[in-house]
């Protein structure tokens, strides 16, 4: 049998040449990424409703647990002074989470397509370079790849790049292996059912062994770690990453 | 159909947009409206727990009060009490020194009063038993006497009458 594992379908394309970016293609990934805002913004709209002093509900308790959990994780780790990036943060973590877990109800992970994680990335290198040239100053920041020693320039530009691409790479191989290894158990179940029941005598046996009947319940097992756990965990080490690289970005090297 | 792996530029840009799109909308949709709302809670327990302290100090201050007046009363309570003894004791005193000067008057006028009396009966006795005694002598002897001796005799009997009463 045939198994084909494909990037993001294109729904939409606007046949319009644009310098250096190409066509305009409305791809899976974006529409999908839109349904996780939709999906993240309702729930905090959902979750600050009718907010009380006190008394409260347990859906206000969730809020003002997500809030001091995100509160902690940055301050704890960054100190007090980057607090206006936990919003940032936590858009980070709350996307990267949402997009990796939607593809347990059937739509394609917008974390499945590199393009996404190679977005956040360069967002995120962006935000530690700046902080490096705004606590070291430009010169600073320049004369820092000739340590230790003037021969070691092209490693330490090669080690700074690869800050963007590790995050990126290593986020998305998680979850597109996650996407391959689920296709394959798909593939390879259908097949056993239908070699199975193709057993069975007669017509019977031919319509049964059309009907994926191992496809029920066993991936589900499986998709607890490639799914669910690995989901959260990438999401996790990224946001992780990010607070610890922007913070170290922030102490002075000299 | 997009490559598998690989970098589209409009998403690239698309998702750089939609990051910070949500991160707006999370501060907006979850971070404004909870913190603001702890904020107030914790306006509202810091004006609890001043109210508390503005409590306890009054609370403080009308128990040091009563504590004074406490005092106060007990003071006086006992200042009174002593008083009251002192006064006692003192009257106490008098009133027997009166009573015993009063008793001892009493005994004095009852000596001399007792004194009076033996001295009046004995003087009754002497003239009365010296007037017997000569009577009864003169009707004994049937002689008169003479007036040294009678005298003499009827001394040395008052005196032993005298003694032996």
């Amino acid at each position: 049998m045939d198994l084909e594992i494909t990037g993001a379908r294109i729904f939409f394309e606007v046949p319009i040449d644009v310098p250096i970016l190409g066509r305009f293609q409305l791809s899976e990934t974006i529409v999908v990424s839109w349904i996780v805002m939709a999906i993240i913004t309702l729930a905090c709209i959902w979750l600050t409703r009718d907010l009380k002093e006190e008394n409260i509900s347990k859906r206000q308790a969730v809020a003002e647990l997500l809030v001091e959990t995100a509160n902690k994780f940055v301050v704890g780790n960054m100190g007090e002074k980057f607090r206006y990036l936990i919003p940032f943060v936590a858009a980070l973590f709350a996307t990267s989470v949402v997009s990796n877990l939607i593809s347990l109800i059937g739509l394609r992970s917008p974390t499945a397509d590199l393009s996404t994680e190679a977005a956040w990335a360069v967002v995120v290198f962006t935000m530690i370079t700046a902080q490096k040239i705004k606590t070291n100053g430009l010169g600073g920041y320049l004369k820092d790849f000739t340590t230790p020693i003037p021969v070691m320039t092209p490693f330490n530009i090669l080690s700074e790049l690869a800050t963007p691409i590790s995050m990126a790479c290593r986020h998305f191989g998680n979850i597109l292996s996650g996407v391959v290894i689920n296709a394959l158990i798909y593939g390879a179940l259908a097949a056993a059912s239908a070699a199975l029941f193709g057993l069975l005598p007669g017509a019977l046996g031919d319509i049964l062994s059309k009907i994926p009947f191992l496809d029920v319940g066993v991936p589900a097992i499986l998709s607890v770690y490639f799914d669910w756990f690995s989901g959260v965990m990438q999401a996790f080490i990224f946001c992780m990453l990010t607070v610890m690289y922007i913070a170290n970005a922030a102490e002075s090297s000299s | 159909m997009q490559d598998l792996v690989g970098i589209v530029p409009w998403t690239f840009v698309a998702q750089i947009c939609n990051l910070f799109l949500q991160a707006y909308l999370i501060k907006r949709f979850l971070f404004k409206p909870v913190n603001e709302m702890l904020e107030k809670r914790r306006q509202k327990a810091d004006a609890e727990i001043r109210d508390a302290e503005a409590a306890k100090t009054e609370a403080n201050a009308i128990r040091e009060e009563y504590e004074q007046s406490m005092k106060e009363a007990r003071d006086k309570a006992s200042d009174i009490l002593s008083t009251a003894q002192k006064t006692a004791q003192l009257q106490s005193e008098s009133i027997l020194k009166e009573a015993n000067v009063q008793a001892a008057a009493i005994r004095e006028k009852a000596v001399s009063d007792i004194e009076q009396e033996r001295q009046k009966a004995v003087n009754e006795l002497k003239s009365e038993i010296g007037g017997m005694a000569m009577e009864i002598a003169g009707k004994v002897i049937e002689r008169e006497i003479n007036e040294a001796d009678h005298e003499k005799l009827i001394d040395d009997f008052i005196k032993n009458v005298g003694e032996t009463s």
